[in-house]
């Protein structure tokens, strides 16, 4: 019944914003098609995905996958390695444009606005978009010129004082403020593992994002470096939308509100965290989660 | 028989010996290869090895000591006259009994005595032929033998086998590094030689070259003065030069090729750019005398400047082009080597291609970048076919891009070339060149590869 609700405002929205009601069928029919089980869609998403389909050369990656993110929330992707997760993760902000073989076909909008449109920039998309990588990423700058690179390069800071402040909230944001106020001058390189990740979180804060995709950021830290970035998620929820990839079920179950899970490149269930974890309505859902694959 | 018959006759000895030695350890557990500690072939290479290396080594020996024991017993047998020449002298006259030994052209006449030493010296050194084969195709059945009678079931064949290839591969690694350490010694003591009749001070600060010397004492000639710093300053004028053509483009090609190129293009452009590496220097040497130096003295004479037809700035230009391919190869390494999540760091904030080439990866790859430019410049500082052809001679001390000037490497060819003789001060004066030359671009060279090391080490 639920489903149904979400369905029909979805709908609703896509009409109000002009789509026209043949898009809102098509929607309807292709999440039948697509397979997916759960609550696709929810009432205020930030991002909106349909019919996505992602090709590597003639290899197709992700089938038909539709789904919403909501604002204020946080939505984990989980699934054996090769299914697709990090792929669909990194078409939410056109990443996979700097790999020549890939194709993405579908819409994917922000706000209402497709963001595969040609006549988009990516530079304000990625913006608003920001990304965690796996392994931290900072770049071999000090660690002000590090968080001072996306204000810099999108004219974000008036004056030297703004920088500093666009500096100092990042850091604080990203709970690192206490641990590199001194040293701000010294290389990001220089810092831990955990640092280093909550550096290049800080970094994506940094630009004023709307959406923070996070592509398995703890996987390669020790497990209380990762304590504290999931504490960190769980505070910036508040402000931002975050979509997290992750190999740890514990961490999802932890981190996020709804979860998806993916398996050979398609959308298999997506709900609330706790009702996938406790009862999911897919078997190769079930079959995941209680450790028979995966 | 010659001696490269013997050797050959040798390595027919090693291929049966290796049959042989295969053969019997195949026979000692009658073909079940598992009985045996090694396989087979190991066996038949163990037989082989002991066959050849011990008789190869007394033919080495053999052929270093068998002129002077030849020439000892000639000079022996020689009258007491000759016996009691200047060492000098007495070479001569045994060059001539060498000579006239193999039927050569002698420089004297031929008299009794020199006929009968000659004589003395074939005879002599038929004997030590003989022997020399006799000893080592007898040395080589023995031992071939006595190995192949050794072998049995527990013979560890393989890991001797492994340790001779070891002390192979031990000597051929050896061999470089003495062959390097000779030369830096030659020149070293040569250098020594000039030092001893040139001050050192006057050689590294003396400001004028002119290293004509009168060869005998009754010649009119000047009497040669030896300051360095003309000819290192020309040569750091021309690498300055070519460096100011090849750090650029080669730069600049390099990102091109690695960051923003298509496949295709790629695909073209990199074989294009080793030809480039590949065309010999003397190649160069003339497309920079005979094009591009009468093009810069006609440019500059349309624009009423005096260019030299020997100018600095051609032979500069033509060797920036020789080592574009260098700089642009190891820069493109480098940049490659930029770890991806840098980039996609970068990008995933929303940067532009360019903004991600100028602010992440030339900082990053720039150690190594700099460390690569430091190798083009020991390359361009050594570089000698393209600056014999197109600088000049006379030691210019000049800044000026458009005059002549000369390089150590021209001064090191020129002072070499034709007749010396190998105690003046000019001759030697080449050594002093080219050990300075020599520590200078070590210097370089192991300041960039340290460089380059510590830049490989960050992302590693």
């Amino acid at each position: 019944m639920d489903e149904v609700i979400n369905r029909n405002s979805t709908i609703a929205r896509e009409l109000k914003a002009g789509s026209g009601a043949e898009v809102g069928m098509q929607v309807l029919n292709d999440s039948q098609s697509s397979g997916t089980v759960g609550d696709i869609y929810v009432d205020d998403p930030r991002m909106t995905c349909r019919n996505v389909n992602v090709y590597y050369g003639d290899k197709q990656a992700i089938f038909d996958i539709d789904l919403d993110i909501a604002k204020h929330q946080v939505i984990s992707m989980i699934g054996p390695s090769g299914c697709g997760k990090s792929t669909f993760l990194r078409c939410l902000n056109r990443m996979n444009d700097t790999i020549d073989i890939c194709k993405v076909t579908g819409q994917i909008k922000m706000e209402g606005q497709d963001i595969y449109d040609g006549g988009l920039d990516v530079v304000p998309l990625r913006a608003s978009v920001g990304m965690v990588f796996q392994k931290p990423n900072p770049f071999p700058k000090s660690i002000y010129d590090n968080i001072g690179y996306g204000p810099r390069i999108h004219g974000l800071n008036d004056d030297k004082d703004h920088l500093d402040e666009i500096v100092e909230t990042s850091l604080k944001k990203a709970g690192l403020w206490e641990e590199v106020k001194d040293r701000l001058d010294q290389p990001g390189t220089g810092l831990s593992g955990g640092q280093q990740q909550r550096l290049c979180i800080a970094r994506a804060i940094a630009v004023s994002p709307e959406v923070i995709l996070m592509d398995e950021p703890c996987s390669a830290l020790d497990p209380i470096a990762t304590a504290k970035i999931e504490e960190l998620i769980d505070e910036l929820r508040e402000n931002y939308t975050i979509a997290i990839v992750t190999h740890s079920m514990q961490q999802a179950a932890r981190v996020s509100q709804r979860t998806a899970y993916f398996h050979l490149g398609k959308l298999i269930e997506v709900g609330e965290t706790d009702q996938i974890f406790t009862a999911p309505r897919h078997r190769l859902t079930e079959d995941y989660i209680t450790g028979r694959f995966g | 028989m010659h001696t490269s018959t013997l050797i050959i006759v040798l390595l027919g000895l090693m291929s049966l010996a290796y049959y042989m030695g295969r053969k019997r350890s195949l026979n000692l557990v009658s073909g079940r290869v598992r009985d045996l500690h090694s396989l087979p072939s190991y066996y038949g290479l163990l037989t082989a090895l002991w066959c050849g290396i011990p008789a190869i080594l007394l033919l080495v020996v053999w052929i270093s000591f068998e002129g002077s024991v030849v020439t000892g017993l000639v000079v022996d047998s020689l009258p007491q006259e000759t016996q009691n020449l200047p060492p000098e002298r007495l070479n001569l006259v045994l060059n001539d009994i060498r000579n006239l030994a193999t039927g050569d052209i002698v420089s004297t006449t031929v008299d009794e005595n020199m006929q009968q030493a000659a004589d003395h010296y074939a005879r002599l050194q038929g004997i030590s032929h003989m022997a020399m084969f006799v000893a080592a195709l007898s040395l080589a059945i023995l031992a071939g033998f006595i190995a192949h009678r050794s072998i049995s079931r527990q013979q560890r064949a393989r890991n001797r086998v492994e340790k001779a290839v070891n002390f192979f591969l031990l000597s051929s690694s050896t061999l470089a590094i003495f062959t390097t350490i000779g030369i830096v010694l030659s020149v070293l003591f040569e250098s020594l030689r000039f030092f001893q009749q040139i001050p050192v001070t006057d050689f590294i600060f003396g400001l004028e070259w002119s290293p004509q010397t009168a060869i005998r004492a009754d010649q009119v000639g000047s009497s040669g003065v030896f300051g360095a710093i003309p000819l290192f300053a020309g040569t750091f004028l021309i690498t300055l030069i070519a460096m100011v053509v090849a750090v650029p483009i080669g730069l600049l090609s390099a990102i091109y090729m690695a960051e923003y190129a298509g496949r295709h293009f790629r695909s073209l452009a990199k074989p294009v750019l080793e030809v480039l590496a590949g065309i010999p220097t003397v190649v160069y040497g003339f497309f920079a005398a005979l094009t591009v130096a009468p093009f810069f003295r006609d440019l500059g004479a349309s624009l009423g400047l005096g260019v030299s037809s020997e100018s600095a700035l051609a032979a500069g230009v033509v060797m920036g082009i020789m080592i574009i391919p260098f700089v642009s190869s190891l820069s493109d390494d480098v940049i490659n080597a930029v770890p991806q999540a840098m980039r996609d760091g970068s990008y995933g904030l929303g940067a532009t291609r360019s903004e991600t080439i100028r602010q992440v990866i030339i900082p990053a790859a720039l150690p190594g970048i700099v460390g690569g430019v430091l190798l083009a410049v020991s390359r361009a500082i050594g570089e000698t076919m393209i600056v014999v052809m197109a600088a000049g001679l006379s030691a210019n001390l000049t800044a000026n891009p458009l005059e002549a000037v000369t390089t150590v490497t021209v001064q090191i060819v020129t002072l070499l070339v034709g007749d010396q003789e190998f105690d003046s001060a000019k001759t030697l004066a080449a050594f002093a060149l080219a050990l300075v030359l020599f520590v200078i671009t070590l210097a370089l060279n192991m300041i960039a590869l340290h460089i380059v090391r510590k830049y490989r080490e960050q992302y590693e």
